[in-house]
């Protein structure tokens, strides 16, 4: 059993996504680094699945899928909110409110 | 290589779970009701906006009846459905029973706010109705799927819901901010419920925690138990996950605000206690410290924020942050008596939800008036509106804790918890008895700011002596009183249930 | 060496034989042909029309409701098929609970349309 190249690949494509998301100033950017962490935790759902034969690790994979594009679908509808207002972007630029 | 044929080892034949209707009713009514009100706002468009508040809110109230019949039928509790991956529970009822409440009591505050700031959609009630669906499948989730689908389905709505104002850049940014945060801290959270999953090799909270049993805390055990915390760590906006809060709660429409301190929050806590009362049982000396260490940043930071802000919504997020470290606090000693514990936490949630609504209430309703949210501008409302001023001081010496109102008997239960002699012992636990001090030096530091408000409302002049009266519409004044009315009984008698089940809802 | 090293060691020679045989190429090539540059061979498209504005532009923002809308039903799918599979075992109960959830979906679809998202001007 080789379970470990595919921890592996999902560790580093979640390292990977968090350093996009702390990093990214781009609205959109930040949201493809969070796409990236959610394919890191699906391939290591269906890595353990495959490794402990059991389904339940694939239906939680398929659960995500469907739920992250509900997830982007609303953040790009915020992001494109934010750009009919403010005609950018950056989220570094975001602080009309503090405190 | 890895052999990919599952299907080889699994058994082919599937057969259908049984379902309990009766222990699925609450949902299915809230879930039929959603698709009513959509489908009355599709047919119907702008003839149909006077009625959707109203026939939401009745939405609310009708899925609470097959509550109350479940907990009639209390001897048939337990129920479970799916192999215990959805438990019905006296504790799951009573958080049911919660969140439609409250929930109720959001759409009446929601009401007026809307309609004044010319920002009516009927989508906002149906937004909220998934959202409290989602709430209800939190209290009865007792698998990662569902806990997973809970979080989302209360989240992805309110997120929409914050930047509810399109055309106001506060409200836009409290959007993004809750958005991009909240979906940051649900991915964190399933990467460590993923490497749960791959060590206990089942979703179930119950497997999770006999696997983990047997375990050694191996950095992958480490890891995936405090992700999955970071992740609900989020949700209850505890230091340092809570920096959204504050901007989110300024930014976002206030009954929404108030929805999200009360309702969003609890939903938080119901999963925080499963996952670690059931799940990370035995790994006690792993999650103790770190939510020690939570709530005292919790308590701390949020209290000494809360004191230099002059917003009012404001100091109302910090003050939630600061109360969501008192929530925490039995947690970082469950292990001693994990019933204390939890009945601790679930009676803090049920008693801040009825004061924090209140507060919110009165905030909505003085904004109807002096158009700001600056707590000078409660200056006077002693002279024009006695009674509102007399509900607001009850809700704020609920919050600073001082009896005889509600606030006081959640915090006692808290320390109660914390000072409990473990079995065999002579004394509390000195973790215990730390934080039980940094428990009381919190609620004096926040007693000043809570009461620095009650006097500017009692003994100040009105803002440019403007002492016209404030018209209360109806709707909120069935939301003062709802709250009003639990405040004040909940400090006198204990309104918490008994919950019978020691186990958790983890099976007969 | 491990077993698993191993079988990588022929994806690598693999690897090693796809260079070899496309630089190989490609130096011949460029060995035999003539070489004469002009600036018209730089172009995007070297036949045809004359390239305008630059490489960057933006697309309608329409073309995003859409594909956003597509996404979402494009997605709700996976829960079908494992669905059908079972069909058989599941019978009319199984058959009554998909129409609820495409139910569910069309309303969406439905709400999309009421609210004139779907017009294209």
């Amino acid at each position: 059993m080789f379970l470990n190249q595919f921890l592996l690949f999902a560790a580093v494509l979640f390292s990977i996504g968090v350093y996009g998301v702390l990093t990214r100033r781009n609205g959109v950017l930040v949201l493809m680094s969070i796409e990236l962490i959610l394919n890191a935790v699906n391939i290591n759902l269906i890595a353990f699945a495959a490794y402990n034969q059991d389904l339940s690790g694939q239906v939680f994979a398929l659960f995500i899928i469907a739920v992250a594009a509900a997830e982007v679908g609303v953040g790009l509808a915020i992001v494109l909110l934010i750009y009919r207002n403010r005609r950018s972007i950056d989220i570094t630029e975001q602080n009309a409110l503090r405190g | 290589m890895i052999s990919f044929d599952l299907l080889a080892n699994t058994e082919l034949a599937f057969e259908r779970p049984a379902i309990d209707w009766h222990a699925a009713a609450p949902e299915l009514v809230l879930l039929a009701w959603g698709a009513l009100v959509t489908l009355v706002d599709l047919v119907w468009l702008e003839k149909a906006r006077r009625f959707i508040p109203t026939l939401t809110g009745f939405g609310f109230l009708a899925a609470l009846i097959p509550v109350v019949t479940l907990w009639a039928d209390s001897d048939a509790l337990p129920r479970q459905m799916f192999d215990g991956a959805y438990v019905t529970d006296e504790l799951a009822l009573v958080f049911k029973g919660l969140f439609l409440l409250s929930a109720y009591v959001v759409v009446l505050l929601g009401a007026n706010y809307l309609n004044d700031g010319n920002y009516y959609d009927s989508e906002f009630y149906q937004l909220i109705s998934a959202s409290v669906l989602g709430m209800l499948i939190m209290a009865s989730a007792r698998d990662l799927v569902p806990i997973f689908i809970a979080i989302e389905l209360v989240s992805i709505p309110a997120y929409l819901m914050a930047a509810w104002r399109k055309r106001d850049l506060k409200s836009n940014e409290a959007g993004l901010k809750y958005m991009l945060m909240g979906v940051f801290a649900s991915a964190i959270m399933l990467y460590g419920m993923s490497l749960l999953y791959g060590m206990a090799g089942s979703t179930q909270i119950s497997a999770i925690g006999e696997a983990l049993t047997g375990l050694s805390d191996r950095p992958l055990v480490i890891l995936g138990v405090l992700f999955t915390l970071i992740g609900f760590g989020f949700k209850v906006s505890a230091v340092p996950f809570h920096t959204w809060a504050p901007d989110t709660y300024e930014g976002a429409p206030t009954p929404l605000t108030a929805f999200l301190a009360v309702a969003s929050k609890t939903a938080g806590f119901v999963a925080l206690l499963t996952v670690i009362l059931i799940g990370f049982e035995s790994k006690s000396e792993l999650v103790e410290p770190f939510m020690w260490v939570l709530a005292a940043a919790t308590m701390t930071i949020g209290n000494l924020i809360a004191l230099r802000q002059t917003n009012i919504v404001r100091m109302l997020a910090y003050s939630g942050v600061a109360q969501a470290g008192y929530m925490l606090a039995p947690l970082a000693v469950y292990s001693a008596n994990p019933e204390l514990s939890r009945s601790a936490v679930v009676n803090y949630l049920l008693i801040y939800a009825a004061m924090n609504l209140g507060a919110f209430a009165v905030v909505i309703i003085a904004a109807r008036k002096t158009k700001s949210g600056e707590i000078s501008s409660f200056g006077g409302m002693f002279q024009y509106a006695p009674g509102l001023t007399v509900a607001m001081t009850i809700f704020l010496f609920s919050l600073a804790g001082l009896p005889p109102v509600g606030g006081w008997l959640a915090k006692w239960r808290v320390f109660e918890s914390l000072l409990f002699f473990g079995e065999g012992s002579t004394a509390p636990s000195l973790a215990g008895v730390l934080l039980a001090v940094l428990v009381a030096l919190n609620s004096v530091v926040a007693a000043y700011y809570y009461l620095s408000v009650a006097k500017q409302m009692w003994f100040m002049p009105a803002v440019n002596d403007d002492n016209s009266t404030i018209k209360i519409p109806s709707a909120l004044t069935i939301a003062l009183a709802i709250a009003v009315v639990i405040t004040v009984v909940s400090g006198v008698t204990n309104l918490m249930p008994e919950l019978s089940t020691a186990d958790f809802g983890l099976g007969q | 060496m491990s077993e698993f090293f191993r079988e990588y060691l022929i994806v690598f020679f693999f690897i090693l034989l796809a260079v070899a045989a496309v630089g190989g190429l490609i130096g011949l090539s460029s060995a035999i042909r003539p070489n004469r540059p002009s600036k018209g061979k730089i172009k995007n498209y070297e036949s045809g029309v004359d390239p305008t504005e630059g490489g960057w532009s933006q697309s309608q923002i329409r073309y995003y409701i859409f594909a956003l809308l597509f996404v979402m039903f494009d997605v709700e799918a996976v829960f079908i098929f494992p669905w059908a599979t079972v069909l058989e075992e599941l019978g009319w109960f199984g058959l009554v609970e998909m129409v609820i959830f495409i139910f569910i979906l069309a309303l969406g679809l439905g709400y999309a349309w009421r609210k004139g998202v779907l017009k294209w001007a």
